[in-house]
């Protein structure tokens, strides 16, 4: 068994570390090289030297935070070397161009999932199963009561919460990039037939991916100075960050709702404040690290973005896989 | 009328925050249901049907022996979810997908009345049989239901006053009646729907009703110019406003928000039958400390307002007292056209009479007012600022020549409440603290609205007892924003009233406003953030002292 030090990739300050290759994965301190997963904002940090993701990331982000910034770019599935590492993206299906990294070095495979699910996903790239001898996987929710509903049964359920009360405006949060355009296109496949607004910073994205060729319903600016009867009836998108505070005294007679994960927790519903949550993710569930784990073949894993413990016992005990730890 | 349209009516009224809203809900539930359903799920919104029929370790110990599912992985997700019923309702989501069985269609009364009662007839073996057939069988939807309802942890935020609503509404009959007719024990049964929305009143019915309160007013300048013997004094007790009436024998507790309370109560109700007469009397209702004969405070009376059906130990740990100040009604005849200081003469006379005549002792838990006789204004006032010596709010001024009309109408009764240099803040930031308090956190910033913003105002560290301090350590862990080292930002929500000995302008404070010796006096869980102050109110505050 070799120490965490001889692994090729490592916890360094709290983030992932090539150090043969001296490049960092989505690290949250200005670095010399970056490997980016996927444009979330907590993924990415200002200020490194060079940052390297796919085409489509890098688009996203300079459409994100502007053109300052050096991004190189590849392919899925194209192989770069870095001091004789060979390293390639592949779909990892959470957003438009988001992506897991592999490593091969002397005939090692690793693989990072970065953020990932495998449900449908119609706005990016479907999941690819990639075969690896180590696999470092997100676990955000490694917990057996996480189990995903098809999207559109969820859609049918935000189109049914919006044309239940035809008087409202029906307020639904969600991030807004990825979720956003997944749930608008969803939504457009459903009974509600009435308006979609989008907020501007999700507007923004939507045409990003757009331009990015992919096909995202058209949606309509909402503007400070709507009128209240327009409103009524339709669904407005809005991110998570403007659920509290003033911004929703804009409008009269609401009614909201959180896109999320956790929704799936009737605890966590009641506390978010709003008045109805939707369990949808764009992360895996339950089952969905388990068919990455076993699919990958990897013999060696290691868990972070979230809570393992139960994952890890669950492997050791009824798969025999080996589950090993960073350290922080 | 299936178990669907109870879950579906159940997850309406679980994710909504209107009350508008579940009045509406309800209301078509009743109307598209059977009269059996209707009362059950009456039953189960009331919090009626608390019995565990299994426990929630039974429930997970069956689900881990079935579908061989290892129990620390359970105890795991339960660390997560908190309800033993929801984490089996979630865990059976992947595993009754793959089982294809022909989906049950059972009513809410089978339920209730037959399948569920009856486990208790089975053995182990049989009845765990029962219930994997039913996990497998029920519509995923219904699964939380039938979990919670087994394990007697159905619980949803649906109070007696909002069934009494959507049935008043459903059938166009005074809330008071509704609410008389869901006293006592209510069980399911088709008659026992039909008679609550029977559209034929009763005498009896019609007895119960409360009269429509006459309300104080703020007080004005001008009534300094009156002489002093033209009104009545009394203590502003703070309380629970209650008519209590007695008429055919039957008494009833009415609060100002037509709430029937007479199962809280039941001490007060027993004592009162006694009393030979009819009447209706005006008053408030306390929790008295009978040592010092003065009032405890309302927090005290808040542990026994939502306790139905209250033990003896808690009857007299929260010992009730009911103080009248105004007599309505007697023997049937309606006095409220009668001036207020012969009312008074009425109350004092049938008060004393009740009291040698009845044959328990009355005293202990009802008695009139006292009032107070001010020789001047400024005597008044002096009254006024010792009132907190006696735990009351101020004084209560009410004209003599008074009648007892309805509403908030001015010149009758007036509120003059001791000035409170007071302000409800919503709580923005905590800091944890040292010593004793390490590891908690206690320093608290206060904020008040200006326009759409909560604008911190004062920090304070004192006036929470240990147990508050501990409850709420708790709430700003789990409703933390942002942490900023050691100081937490968190979700507004908590109101508490803050008092403060001197208020002025200050350039410093973003507020423009410095208090002196904040301190926490009242956790005010009744409020919520937008019924907090503003900073134009503490600008009038501070216009009104200097």
């Amino acid at each position: 068994m070799r120490t965490k030090q001889e692994y090729l990739i490592r916890y360094k300050d709290g983030d992932l570390y090539c150090e043969l290759a001296d490049i960092w994965i989505d690290p949250s301190k200005p670095v010399k090289k970056a490997l980016i997963t996927h444009a979330h904002f907590d993924h990415f940090t200002f200020g490194c030297e060079e940052y390297i993701s796919t085409k489509e990331t890098a688009i996203l982000l300079k459409e994100r935070v502007g053109d300052n910034i050096k991004i190189k770019t590849f392919e899925y599935g194209e192989e770069f070397k870095i001091n004789g590492i060979n390293i390639s993206f592949h779909p990892s299906g959470h957003i438009l161009g988001s992506s897991q990294i592999r490593f091969i070095f002397a005939e090692e495979k690793w693989l990072i999932s970065g953020d990932f699910k495998l449900q449908k996903d119609e706005t990016c790239k479907q999941y690819e199963i990639v075969k690896t001898d180590y696999l470092i996987s997100e676990c955000t929710f490694g917990l057996p009561i996480f189990k995903w509903d098809e999207s559109n049964k969820i859609a049918n359920d935000i189109s049914k919460w919006i044309t239940n009360s035809p008087e409202k405006t029906s307020l639904l949060f969600c991030y807004s990039l990825g979720k956003a355009q997944r749930l608008i296109n969803e939504i457009s496949q459903t009974n509600f037939k009435g308006n979609i607004y989008s907020h501007s910073s999700i507007y923004k994205m939507n045409n990003s991916y757009k331009k990015l060729g992919i096909d995202i319903t058209d949606t309509i600016k909402i503007e400070n100075k709507k009128k209240i009867d327009e409103l009524k009836g339709s669904l407005i998108l809005l991110p998570p960050s403007l659920s509290k505070g003033s911004y929703l005294k804009n409008f009269k007679n609401i009614q909201t709702a959180f896109a999320s994960g956790w929704m799936s927790i009737r605890a966590l519903r009641k506390r978010s404040g709003y008045d109805k949550g939707f369990p949808i993710s764009d992360h895996a569930d339950w089952d969905g690290i388990l068919e990455v784990v076993k699919k990958s073949e990897a013999k060696n894993v290691f868990f972070h973005h979230g809570d393992s413990e139960a994952l890890t016992k669950f492997l050791v005990e009824k798969e025999s896989i080996n589950v090993l730890f960073f350290g922080k | 009328m299936s178990l669907k349209n109870f879950s579906e009516l159940f997850v309406d009224l679980d994710s909504s925050n209107s009350t508008n809203n579940k009045i509406e809900v309800l209301k078509n539930y009743f109307l598209s249901n059977d009269p059996i359903d209707n009362s059950w799920a009456i039953y189960l919104l009331t919090g009626k049907s608390n019995r565990r029929f299994i426990s929630g370790r039974y429930l997970k110990n069956l689900f881990s022996q079935i579908y061989e599912y290892p129990e620390w992985l359970i105890d795991t997700c339960y660390l997560k979810v908190g309800d033993s019923a929801e984490v089996i309702t979630l865990l059976l989501k992947n595993k009754t997908n793959s089982i294809k069985k022909k989906l049950s269609n059972i009513s809410l009364n089978e339920l209730l009345s037959k399948t569920i009662p009856d486990l208790s007839k089975l053995n182990d073996k049989e009845k765990n049989f029962k219930i994997k057939n039913m996990w497998e069988t029920l519509p995923e939807d219904n699964h939380l239901i039938f979990n919670k309802i087994l394990t007697g942890t159905f619980r949803v935020g649906v109070s007696i006053g909002l069934i009494t609503k959507s049935i008043s509404k459903l059938i166009n009959i005074d809330e008071e009646i509704i609410s008389h007719r869901l006293m006592g024990n209510f069980e399911p049964s088709i008659e026992s729907y039909k008679f609550l929305v029977n559209k034929n009143i009763n005498l009896q019915e019609l007895n119960s009703k409360p009269f429509p309160f006459l309300l104080a007013n703020n007080i004005e300048d001008k009534i300094f110019k009156d002489s002093i013997n033209d009104f009545q004094f009394e203590w502003k007790y703070d309380g629970i406003r209650l008519q209590l009436i007695k008429r055919l024998g039957n008494v009833s507790l009415w609060t100002r928000g037509q709430e029937l309370v007479n199962e809280s109560f039941p001490e007060l109700v027993k004592k009162m039958s006694h009393i030979k007469d009819d009447f209706v009397l005006d008053g408030e209702l306390l929790v008295w400390n009978f040592n010092k004969q003065i009032a405890y405070d309302f927090s005290l009376l808040q542990k026994r307002i939502n306790r139905k059906s209250p033990t003896r130990s808690i009857q007299i740990k929260y010992p009730i007292i009911f103080i009248a100040y105004d007599l309505l009604e007697i023997n049937g005849r309606d006095i409220r056209e009668i001036k207020l200081e012969n009312r008074r003469i009425e109350l004092e006379k049938y008060f004393s009479k009740w009291q040698i005549k009845t044959e328990n002792n009355i005293s202990d838990i009802f008695k009139i007012c006292d009032l107070i006789f001010p020789k001047d204004w400024p005597e008044a006032l002096t009254y006024k600022e010792k009132s907190r010596e006696n735990n009351t709010e101020g004084l209560i001024i009410k004209k003599k020549t008074s009648i007892y009309s309805s509403g908030r109408k001015k010149g009758i009764w007036w509120k003059y409440k001791v000035d409170p240099l007071q302000l409800d803040a919503v709580l923005i930031y905590a800091k944890g603290g040292s010593g004793r308090r390490a590891g908690l956190y206690t320093d608290y910033s206060f904020a008040l609205w200006k326009d759409q913003e909560l604008i911190k105002f004062a920090s304070a560290y004192s006036g929470l007892t240990n147990i508050e301090i501990n409850e709420l350590d708790k709430w700003i862990r789990k409703n933390t924003i942002e942490k900023f080292g050691p100081v937490r930002s968190l979700k507004p929500e908590m109101v508490f009233e803050i008092s403060f000995e001197k208020i002025q302008i200050s350039k410093r404070h973003k507020s423009g406003i410095a208090v002196r010796f904040p301190r926490i006096t009242k956790w005010r869980k009744d409020k919520k953030i937008d019924d907090a102050d503003s900073l134009e109110n503490a600008y009038k505050l501070m216009k009104k002292i200097s």
